[in-house]
């Protein structure tokens, strides 16, 4: 069983038009580009009967994963807070929590968070009703009492906007090319009054001094703290991220003062301007963090040509690589090495505005959680 | 002579089911993977995972690990490795793997293929004709000796200890004493009766392993500063009346029997054949931990669970044994043998008999119920860096 | 069954300070005396204990330890009386803890 598409979720892709503002759907604090009806399982238990929900409900999405129970301490809240704020991205319209009743990261509890922060959310465990059988059945009775298709009423323009960017790979097409390109357009969001977050912090590493630099004191302690203190997981990128220059990988967000940083999972709740989340560079797990903070739409820098979209927000895939470009054309959205930042501000307005990207039309997407300890 | 029906493979093992899996070296190709599998229909698992991508070594190693496994399992009868391209594991690696223990195998690239939709496409023909391949095998007479039965306890409750692993137990011995592998795991939960563990170990090397890797457990939760309580006993656990740690391995272990530990293996380590009570170092964390049973080879795995745990696996039947009456009752539909029987009087041997007798039965084919409703949950343990270095 | 019934509850091992309850125990409920455990005369069930969970045989002293199947499955975080709930709130784990250890304790 797969994961159902995200293609057949938006009914309603824009016509092409002037692409700014966007048309949006409204929410109580802002707007949303897309409308998905979210079946969030807590526990990987719960995750294939998730699927088959959301599979059976036009609008409706999964977002399977692997986590949610043996887990300790400061691990198993990063699971809890980043389910929660996947949920909570203004893309989603409701949610449907599937748990399966024993599990670490309790799905009444992880509803009732949803509750609280206003997400219209139904809630059922496969212990609590009986089988995996009842379950299936119950919640698509739930998402279908959740599910309204509605219209854009709002308008969103770029200053509206929480933008989401990470950058694959330490490739010369991509920190040359790529990087630069989604940096020019983070300069617009930033100066139309907009916010971006930035994930990939381990290419950042070996760069602490000249990335505290860039903030001011109390966000350079949080930085240390957050994410200087946390292990490395990834030794070797790290190393490889020390032969480009401290302004070589900021080019990805316009060289830009960094305003915040967040925890893996955590809102962005920084008025305007850049923040880091603390979120490594596997996409899987950057995008999930991106979507956590309140990204509309994510842009992903990528050399390699990682297609894999996301449940809840629309990805434009992003390279420099001609190679690539050419192996994986129908994947790709943007080839930098011939766009502009107009070009590319016109493609996230038509996005925003319900525009299909290239991941959204083949479906595939992956939904995964950064890991803070071990599995127990 | 205690006999079943299964498929003979070249590499002289034998399988009790006969998938085509699709294996995708990293999380980028793991969605991949599972639509080819949906497409692809009957018979074709996916075996999904958020690994493989910018791992340190030593979770890539065991990530490599678990994916050669995977494919040489006895019950996969073809297999297709699927990857982008850029990956640290190569396909080629994992396809080897399979290859050498002499299954037809194919790798799909997504960017040798054209991109996402050409994939798709060619995989689904890919799969239909490793189907093909794989339906030429034939089931033919073998010993109970030459499996290796996975044991696992996930949801527990009270009843775990004193019916559903006790039984499974007895199941075990059976095997053991038929010539078979037994194997159980779950390390956390040896916290608290590793000592009734250590003094069945036939040697001094196996007993060392043992309480070493307990004790690297135990250093986990040390290391984050947190009570281990919460993520062992669960909450479902503590609900069922499991207090600490302690009392669940007390009860845990029982589903082990009461045969000697003839030794002890890492995380996704080949299991060997008849070789009676063997443990493997892994996490309680259920799909992990049968996962890693699985890459080691076992061809069926018995899951005891006293709250009602669903899940199954892609490429290994799981059994589903409960000592809970409210939840054979409640939760029919996903659980296979009623052990709580032995609250009305049935001696717990004679339960044994019954698993032993069902574990044959589905070794010939018989479908479990969560195979019938094709819950085939799958991760990978991921190896965490850990402020001393790094540890399984 | 392993280990031995006592009217509704089920005793595991001679030594143990506890028994586990074959069903929902209302307050009131008697466990007769059984030979080969500890129940030498009759104990009154003192509390409501749920199906799975465990009733104290005997007065247990805060800091004890507690046995279950003849092993030790914890210790008592106060003193327990016999026939009441043991459980999370009186009992605590003496493995795994990684809270003590970060509060400078012994595990």
């Amino acid at each position: 069983m797969t994961a159902p598409s995200t293609a057949e979720a938006d009914a309603d892709a824009a016509d092409a038009h002037d692409a700014w503002p966007a048309a949006a759907y409204a929410r109580d604090d802002g707007a949303g580009a897309r409308n998905r009806l979210l079946v969030l399982p807590s526990v990987i238990c719960s995750r294939l009967v998730a699927d088959r929900i959301a599979d059976a409900v036009p609008g409706a999405v999964s977002a399977g994963h692997d986590h949610g129970c043996a887990q300790l301490g400061a691990d198993e809240e990063q699971t809890e807070r980043t389910l929660t704020g996947v949920a909570t991205n203004p893309n989603v319209a409701g949610a449907v929590v599937v748990g399966l009743g024993c599990e670490g990261v309790q799905s009444d509890r992880l509803a009732g968070a949803l509750a609280d922060r206003g997400v219209p959310v139904r809630e059922l465990s496969i212990q609590g009703v009986g089988g995996s059988d009842e379950a299936v059945d119950r919640g698509v009775d739930a998402a279908t009492e959740l599910a309204a298709s509605a219209p854009r009423t709002t308008a969103a323009d770029l200053g509206d906007l929480t933008v989401g960017v990470v950058s694959s790979d330490l490739q010369a097409s991509t920190v040359d090319c790529a990087d630069p390109l989604i940096g020019a357009f983070v300069d617009r969001v930033v100066d139309a009054g907009g916010r971006v977050v930035v994930a990939g912090t381990e290419r950042l590493r070996p760069h602490g001094d000249a990335v505290r630099e860039t903030m001011a004191e109390d966000v350079a302690a949080r930085y240390e703290e957050v994410i200087e203190s946390s292990p490395s997981r990834t030794a070797g990128l790290t190393r490889r991220a020390s032969a480009r220059s401290f302004d070589e990988l900021a080019r990805l967000w316009g060289e830009r003062p960094v305003r915040d940083v967040l925890p893996y999972g955590a809102p962005a709740t920084h008025e305007s301007g850049v923040a880091l989340v603390n979120a490594p560079t596997e996409f899987a797990e950057a995008s999930t963090a991106l979507a956590a903070a309140g990204a509309h739409v994510v842009l992903h820098a990528t050399g390699d040509g990682i297609p894999t979209g996301h449940p809840v927000v629309p990805v434009c895939k992003v390279t420099g690589d001609a190679e690539t470009y050419a192996a994986l054309q129908g994947d790709i959205d943007v080839d930098a090495r011939t766009a502009d930042v107009a070009d590319l501000s016109t493609l996230v307005g038509r996005v925003v505005g319900g525009e299909r990207t290239r991941a959204e039309e083949h479906g595939l997407t992956t939904f995964a959680i950064s890991r803070a300890g071990p599995s127990m | 002579m205690d006999e079943f029906e299964g498929y003979r493979r070249p590499d002289g093992t034998v399988g009790v089911r006969n998938r085509v899996a699709i294996i995708p070296v990293s999380v980028t190709a793991s969605s991949l993977a599972e639509r080819i599998a949906a497409d692809a229909g009957d018979g074709v698992v996916a075996t999904p995972h958020g690994m493989g991508s910018n791992q340190p070594t030593p979770a890539r190693e065991q990530t490599r690990r678990v994916l050669r496994g995977v494919g040489r399992n006895p019950n996969v009868g073809a297999a297709l490795v699927v990857a982008l391209g850029t990956e640290a594991i190569d396909a080629d690696d994992v396809a080897d793997a399979v290859a050498d223990a002499g299954r037809p195998v194919e790798t799909l690239r997504i960017r040798e293929a054209g991109g996402t939709a050409a994939a798709i496409e060619r995989g689904v023909d890919l799969a239909a004709s490793l189907r093909a391949d794989a339906d030429g095998a034939r089931r033919e007479s073998a010993d109970a000796a030459e499996l290796i039965f996975a044991v696992e306890c996930g949801g527990s409750d009270a009843t775990s200890g004193i019916a559903a692993n006790p039984a499974v137990g007895a199941a075990g011995d059976r095997l053991v004493a038929a010539g078979g592998t037994v194997s159980f795991s779950e390390t956390p939960e040896f916290i608290g009766a590793e000592h009734i563990l250590a003094e069945r170990c036939v040697d001094d090397e196996t007993r060392e392993r043992l309480l070493d890797r307990v004790e690297a457990r135990e250093d986990m939760a040390r290391e984050m500063g947190v009570d281990l309580r919460g993520a062992q006993p669960t909450p479902g656990n503590q609900e069922g009346g499991l207090t600490t740690i302690e009392e669940k391995s007390l009860g845990a272990i029982a589903k082990g029997g009461t045969t000697p530990v003839e030794g002890m293996v890492d995380y996704a380590e080949p299991l060997p054949q008849g070789a009676g009570l063997v443990l493997m170092d892994t996490p309680g964390y259920d799909v992990e931990s049968v996962v890693g049973k699985v890459a080691g080879g076992a061809q069926v795995v018995a899951f005891t669970t006293g709250r009602g745990s669903t899940t199954g696996n892609p490429v290994a039947p799981v059994i589903k044994v409960t000592g809970n009456p409210k939840t054979w009752d409640r939760m029919a539909n996903n659980i296979d043998v009623n052990a709580s029987t032995v609250m009305e009087g049935e001696s717990l041997s004679a339960i044994g008999e019954r698993i032993f007798g069902t574990l044959l039965d589905v070794a010939d084919g018989r479908r479990t119920e969560a195979e019938r409703r094709g819950l085939t949950e799958f991760a990978i343990n991921e190896v965490q860096p850990t402020t001393g270095g790094e540890r399984a | 069954m392993k280990g031995t019934v006592v009217g509704d509850a089920l005793v595991m091992d001679a030594a143990d300070a506890v028994a586990t309850a074959l069903d929902d125990l209302s307050a009131g409920t008697t466990l007769p005396p059984t030979e080969g455990t500890p129940v030498d005369a009759p104990l009154e069930v003192r509390e409501d204990v749920p199906f799975g969970h465990k009733i104290a045989l005997r007065r247990i002293d805060a800091g004890d330890e507690i046995r279950k199947y003849g092993e030790v499955i914890g210790r008592a975080t106060v003193a327990i009386e016999a026939g009441e709930w043991v459980h999370t709130h009186n009992c605590e784990s003496t493995r795994g803890r990684g809270d003590l250890a970060a509060a400078g304790g012994d595990a």
